[in-house]
């Protein structure tokens, strides 16, 4: 058969990124620019500035990825784009650019889903098989899904309040790490120890998740101690933290693996960047004797190789997008 | 064959210019998801037709509508390697007003163009309402400006062509970080 190149876009977030991915596993070239330095000033990611960087550095990204690439967009087959979830504003940048590409080159235009996108970044170097269970975790998702083919998703179980990552960025807040907080969490509680006790969120036998508990009795102990003009041992709280949250994933994906017999496990989404995570998941699996998936780091994080990944399916089907495309802020996969 | 492409306000105006007329225009008035309507819309105007040229208004007006407008206009001028001009949304109003001053609202306030009897920008800001009427009371401000596509083409067709990549929108008004 042919070889299937696809140019992919994503501009969800905070990073500009094309990609030409080779029959959805091959990375050919991959431009990631991302902005964090500069939202790093102001403590978070700022919606409008994140949009205004993406239309300013966007026909650069292509330029440097066909260069990379030593291609032209003539030579891909489809042009895929982040369509949601992610910020509005620079949805639409990625959305907008990707029609002029479609409609200029004649190309079919394919809509891929972000958080489909982080499953399929697996598929890079054809790790992914089916059946398996998928834990898909970021700042705005905790869900444990099963995958049975592809585009083929059962939601198990997910959070029921906070998302992980976002517990991750509001406790570094309150203990006063920069952002990102998530990373700063991790560095930190290397040189800690679990010294403090904190309650475990969702004790049943569901596969749901929940972490506002969690987050709120790290917000109240540091409140609390200030009060009592006490020092926190940061290291230890972050350590701490970090250790609770983390149970709380393995404890539910040891559920499934049990009840559900499956023996592959695939960890997606931006938290699944953090090594103390993959090890904790990686043991679990170890003693159900199961094959844990983790994409290399650059596939970790936003990227759009991971969206090439995603669209090839969808273009083997066919399933196409028109020139009306419009982002959509929150979606499930399920 | 020139594409001119509006999309500052709610309204996307999209125009087709060739041997000094306007022998397309198609406009949607008021539309909430500029998103779904632009790039449907340039492909009804150009017809399967190649411009040779974009001219693109980038801004000030509504953030979103003005980087969607930018983003296609300097990707469509990239990939099909033709010259892309800008001209402001002030600027259009401008060149179809007797007056130095122009301006138009958002919901929350007005941008202002403040231009010598060239056309030479010299200032632009944004007043909030109550500052507005306040500046009014010493300004000749034009705002009910009927806008002439055809003379707004023409003007920005006289204006140096940019390159893609440094083709961006301007914003004025601030935004809270800024503040």
């Amino acid at each position: 058969m042919k070889d299937v190149n696809i140019l992919s876009i994503e501009t969800s977030c905070d990073e500009t990124s094309i990609a030409i991915v080779k029959n959805g596993c091959e990375v050919v070239a991959l431009t990631i620019l991302t902005q964090m330095d500069t939202h790093a000033n102001f403590g978070g990611v700022v919606p409008e500035i994140a949009s205004r960087m993406h239309t300013e550095n966007i026909t650069m990204v292509l330029e440097e990825t066909l260069r990379k690439a030593n291609m032209k967009v003539e030579d891909c087959d489809a042009i895929a784009v982040t369509y949601t979830p992610g910020l509005l504003g620079s949805l639409l940048v990625g959305i907008e650019f990707a029609k002029v590409l479609s409609y200029v080159y004649k190309k079919p235009l394919i809509k891929v889903n972000h958080l489909v996108g982080h499953i399929y970044a697996n598929k890079i170097d054809n790790k992914l098989k089916f059946p398996c269970l998928a834990l898909v975790i970021s700042g705005g998702h905790t869900e444990l899904i099963k995958m049975t083919g592809d585009y083929e998703f059962e939601l198990l179980g997910e959070t029921q309040d906070d998302a992980i990552g976002e517990a991750f960025d509001k406790v570094a807040r309150v203990i006063g790490l920069p952002y990102p907080g998530g990373p700063n969490i991790e560095k930190l509680a290397k040189e800690g120890k679990r010294s403090y006790n904190l309650p475990h969120p969702v004790n049943d036998e569901t596969y749901n998740f929940s972490y506002s508990g969690l987050k709120s009795s790290v917000i109240n102990l540091v409140n609390n101690e200030k009060q009592r003009g006490h020092e926190i041992n940061k290291a230890d709280l972050a350590c701490s933290f970090q250790t609770t949250a983390v149970e709380e994933l393995t404890r539910k994906l040891e559920l499934a693996l049990k009840n559900t017999g499956i023996k592959n496990v695939i960890i997606a989404g931006g938290v699944s960047a953090n090594k103390y995570l993959r090890g904790e998941i990686a043991k679990l699996c170890e003693k159900y004797d199961a094959t844990l998936n983790l994409p290399e780091f650059i596939y970790c994080t936003d990227n759009a190789a991971m969206i090439g990944a995603a669209a090839y399916p969808l273009y083997l089907k066919g399933e196409f997008a028109d020139l009306d495309l419009n982002a959509e802020s929150t979606s499930s996969i399920c | 064959m020139n594409l001119f492409i509006d999309t500052h306000l709610n309204d996307v105006v999209i125009i087709l210019h060739e041997n000094g007329k306007i022998t397309n225009m198609k406009k949607i008035e008021n539309k909430k998801e500029n998103s779904k309507y632009i790039m449907p819309l340039i492909k009804e105007v150009l017809d399967s037709k190649i411009p040779e040229s974009i001219i693109v208004v980038n801004g000030p007006g509504s953030f979103t509508g003005v980087r969607l407008g930018v983003t296609i206009a300097k990707t469509l001028a990239f990939t099909l390697q033709i010259p892309i001009r800008t001209i402001t949304s002030l600027e259009c109003l401008k060149v179809c007003s007797l007056e130095n001053e122009v301006a138009f609202s958002d919901k929350n306030g007005y941008y202002i163009g403040v231009f010598d009897e060239k056309n030479n920008l010299s200032n632009y800001s944004y007043l909030s309402n109550s500052e507005y009427l306040e500046y009014v009371k010493t300004h000749n401000v034009e705002t009910d400006v009927t806008i002439d596509y055809l003379k707004v083409i023409e003007y920005a067709m006289q204006k140096e062509t940019k390159n893609p990549h440094e083709t961006n929108p301007i914003y004025i008004k601030k935004i809270d970080v800024e503040k």
